[in-house]
């Protein structure tokens, strides 16, 4: 859609946002503006589609009609580039937005990421939509109310004072039968209102000077109402990236190397043209693709050269790798990372750790190990580009659509104001998992042949090179005094890099610093306890064997993992209850806080772990109780569970949560997602470990890989929401609730067997062998 | 070598021009357009393609067009529409059991499948009948009790 689309679809008229257009079509097929007939009757023949420099960008920031279009037929759209990943943020921002606009929420659409009609609010991870879009959206939503109302003003020759806007109308005081529509005000005309902005991304300020509505007067944030997504998503109706089709478009395939760092010998071409559809190869040094008519030639195709679900060899497929064998060996994944070079970072340093240490009535230590995990999309990462010379249109489900635009303009050549990106939601994503490498794939095959090309990742492709979150090793060590009271914590921990930007293809074709650096891992851990000495570390290193990235909760799944299971060594070496031994030894309020509702909400009676342990065979009954604050959210997590001794399985039974993140938007998407990072954190802990050779990775599929399944869910899992108050802002709540699962359901093993678990995932086998 | 085969989807017979291995998926959404079925693997260990044959939900993934031919063929387009939900579909909306939403199809063509044959499950069984369906999300709960609803809700 080129920018004067782009602007008809903001001043409303028959509703041409994209979403109605494909609501009023009916169809899967997207205008295609940007090189279609529209674009070159309004640009001079030769001259670039879009505005009259060519350039499709973003809509000023401190312009009204960047964030909001009211129709004449009184519905609205809000505007963001922020993107749903699945966690209801569409649904929750646009709560924010109808409640300010006093506005009704059935009534407003919302248009995400696309980065012609939307603003750069930032990348749409780390739980930070809510917390910083949040309030940019809020206050252009109060600035869009203050136009109406100076529109209304006019219109009924009366001050803004005397006028009451209510549920998309605004009438005089005292007179509710004079009144007019927001669409009837606005006329069909662009909001083109100046209402200032400053700064970029997370940090963007939007229409500082308005004041917004008072929180005592909220009616729609804080009410628990239906995603809008919801009901599309479960009729077929619904528009994923992957049911996206473009006329003209073709299906690609990529077909990696064998070993991760292989060359690429050469290509056996026979049989290729025998396939129906079959359109050529696409190949670039490391790079190798097919395009053909149909989804199943391109399949068929890529599966000749060697993508399929178990390649026995570098040469055993029709494309030829040179032998490649430099991962690491996967069982002794742990010592590489922490002899792997790095960087020391101090997180916390107090008091003598080293001679509380030695002075210590007791001294208990212990090592944990995590494993490389996957995002797991059920959905492979799919993108279509159509790059055409100096242009290029990108539909693309990343949850960065404007840096993604950068990246691709770097890997293209193009400028990036010659780029347009169509967001459209994936399946979930949890981080960044291939929905940016994809948009590279696409953007070869595309540039190579010409035409659009739509490249969907088979399973294999995700599973083996989706970046993965990374292994872990942590050593701590801890003091009790005579009292029973820590006096010494020591947490060391080695972490890979979470941030690495390194796009595959990019580093296929030779130029492996386009998309960004590879970065450093970090301290990922919020230490609260009050412990006199204490001693917090991290050595952040950069790749260790397999690309990673940020996967939900990056790196603080892990270690809370280790520090609330030690802090459970700890409280079961003093003999002490283990909610009550946290409790004192915390002095955050909204720590004790959570930890506090989830007890009452549980039925928490106090004792020491194993107090309550049953010996002999048949199965051992446990419970468990792990919190953490991650960015500024608190969450206790509370559980029950049995363990088959003679299995070693263990089945979680009842689960409370208790979940601070200030004022809850949308408290029902919140339960949502917190019943999620419950069940997602649950399958991280008992089952899940990618597994490599030294050529790659070996969890291909499902069966390679598998998750948590209907079987094993909980009996059930409650909810408490603490501080949910309009006195508190709102953080964000996509991942918090994924941290303490692991560290409660090995705290409850060990309260039912006595057993200490230190490595996840716990696979029957390994629980079993702790039982020795 | 293509060929014309017609396929019975949604109550109307479909002819299409396709090579005879194609599998089903890829004929219901790129020949016909559909998009309630999902490619989530390709090799039947997901549920995320599920479709509705014969009244029994198959995996259309791993399931050659051609060997559907004379079969009745229901995707989640053919159950219910927007405006006029399936009581499967409804009850899914009702307990808002999504979040990506991606695997839903799957849930909702394997959970109204069982239900024509078991109307009055026990959540055991409602458990075990999508056990072979994969939900990444973990919207496994409000999953459960959707189909729970449904049930009480056609009774």
């Amino acid at each position: 859609m080129s920018m004067h689309q782009s602007a008809t679809t903001k001043s409303g008229g028959p509703r041409f946002s994209r979403r109605g257009f494909l609501g009023a079509s009916g169809g899967l097929v997207i205008a295609f503006a940007l090189f279609g007939p529209e674009a070159a009757t309004a640009a001079a023949p030769g001259a670039p589609a879009g505005a009259a420099d060519g350039a499709i960008t973003p809509p000023p920031a401190g312009k009204l009609y960047a964030w909001l279009a009211v129709n004449p037929d009184n519905t609205a759209t809000l505007f963001t580039g922020k993107v749903e990943t699945g966690t209801g943020v569409g649904t929750a921002l646009a709560q924010i937005a109808a409640e300010e606009l006093d506005f009704p929420l059935d009534r407003l659409d919302v248009v995400m990421g696309t980065t012609s009609e939307t603003v750069d609010q930032g990348p749409s991870y780390g739980s930070r939509t809510i917390r910083y879009a949040g309030p940019q959206i809020r206050q252009a939503a109060a600035a869009g109310r203050l136009v109406l109302l100076r529109l209304a003003a006019a219109h009924f020759n009366a001050p803004v004072d005397r006028l009451v806007a209510r549920n998309g109308t605004i009438s005089p005081t005292g007179a509710p039968d004079k009144r007019i529509t927001y669409g009837a005000l606005v006329a069909g005309k662009r909001l083109d209102y100046e209402i200032g902005a400053s700064g970029t991304q997370f940090g963007m300020r939007v229409a500082p000077d308005v004041r917004p509505k008072d929180p005592a007067r909220y009616t729609i944030v804080g009410r628990p109402v239906p995603r809008k997504d919801i009901p599309g998503k479960m009729t077929g109706a619904f528009t994923y990236i992957q049911d996206v089709r473009v006329p003209g478009t073709l299906h690609g395939r990529v077909v990696r190397p064998y070993g991760v760092g292989a060359r690429l010998i050469s290509v056996d071409e026979s049989g290729l043209k025998d396939i129906p559809g079959f359109v050529r190869l696409v190949r670039r040094e490391n790079f190798l693709g097919v395009v053909a008519e149909t989804e199943w030639g391109a399949i068929q195709a890529a599966a000749k050269l060697g993508s399929i679900l178990n390649p026995s060899g570098p040469d055993k497929g029709q494309a030829k790798w040179s032998a490649w064998n430099d991962l690491p060996a996967m069982d002794r994944i742990w010592e590489t990372v922490r002899h792997a070079p790095g960087a020391d970072t101090t997180k916390v340093s107090r008091g003598a750790v080293d001679a509380a240490l030695a002075g210590a009535a007791r001294k208990i230590t212990a090592t944990y190990r995590t494993p490389f995990q996957m995002h797991g999309s059920i959905g492979p990462s799919c993108a279509i580009a159509d790059v055409r010379g100096d242009r290029a249109i990108f539909w693309s489900a990343t949850q960065m659509p404007h840096e993604a635009r950068q990246v691709m303009a770097q890997l293209l050549g193009i400028p990036a104001e010659r780029i347009e990106l169509r967001w459209f939601e994936g399946a979930g994503g949890y981080g960044r998992n291939g929905f940016d490498h994809v948009n590279a794939d696409a953007a070869l095959m595309s540039q190579a042949v010409g035409r659009p090309v739509r490249v969907q990742w088979m399973r294999w492709d995700e599973h083996g090179w989706e970046p993965k979150g990374p292994a872990i090793v942590q050593d701590l060590e801890g003091a009790l005094g005579a009292n029973g009271q820590v006096t010494a914590w020591r947490h060391h921990m080695w972490v890979p890099t979470t941030s690495d930007k390194q796009l595959i293809a990019a580093a296929l074709i030779g130029e492996p610093e386009i998309g960004g650096k590879t970065g450093r891992g970090r301290a990922a851990v919020t230490y609260a306890y009050t412990f006199p000495n204490a001693d917090v570390a991290c050595h952040g290193e950069g790749r260790v064997g397999l690309l990673t990235a940020w996967l939900r909760s990056p790196a603080q799944f892990e270690t809370t993992f280790a520090m609330e299971s030690f802090i459970d060594e700890l409280a079961a070496a003093a003999g002490q209850d283990p909610l009550a031994f946290r409790l004192a030894h915390l002095a955050d309020p909204r720590a004790t806080g959570v930890l506090r509702a989830a007890a009452e909400a549980y039925g928490w009676q106090s004792r020491p772990a194993g107090a309550a342990r049953t010996t002999g065979g048949g199965p051992a009954k446990g419970r468990g109780v792990a919190w953490v604050n991650r960015d500024d959210v608190r969450v206790a997590t509370i559980l029950d569970l049995t363990v088959d001794r003679e299995s070693g399985a263990i089945k979680v039974g009842r689960v409370v949560v208790a979940h601070d993140c200030g004022l809850v938007i949308n408290p029902d998407g919140l339960k949502n997602q917190v019943e999620g990072n419950v069940i997602q954190s649950l399958s991280r802990t008992l089952h899940e470990e990618v597994a490599f050779d030294s050529a790659h990775v070996t969890s291909r599929d499902w069966v390679g890989y598998p998750i948590l399944r209907f079987a094993e869910i909980p009996d059930n899992i409650e909810v408490v929401l603490v501080n949910n108050s309009p006195q508190y802002p709102a953080y964000g709540a996509g991942e918090p609730a994924t941290c303490p699962t692991a560290a409660a359901v090995g705290n409850a093993v060990f309260d039912a067997t006595g057993s200490r678990l230190r490595q996840t995932p716990f696979r029957p086998d390994r629980v079993k062998a702790a039982f020795s | 070598m293509l060929q014309q085969t017609t396929l019975h989807v949604n109550g109307e017979d479909r002819v299409v021009t396709i090579a005879p291995d194609t599998p089903l998926l890829y004929v219901l959404r790129d020949t016909l357009g559909l998009r309630g079925p999902k490619f989530g693997c390709g090799l039947g260990e997901c549920g995320a393609c599920t479709v509705i044959m014969n009244g029994a939900a198959i995996r259309s993934c791993v399931t050659p067009a051609a060997a559907t031919k004379g079969a009745k063929i229901v995707t989640l387009e053919g159950l219910g529409t927007s405006a006029k939900p399936h009581p499967v579909q409804k009850a899914f909306i009702a307990e808002q059991a999504a979040q990506c939403g991606y695997c839903i199809n799957g849930m909702i063509m394997t959970a109204a499948a069982f239900l024509e044959r078991e109307p009055h499950p026990s959540r055991a069984a409602i458990i075990a009948a999508l056990n072979a369906n994969l939900c990444r999300c973990g919207t496994h709960m409000r999953i459960v009790r959707a189909v729970e609803r449904a049930a009480r809700e056609r009774a």
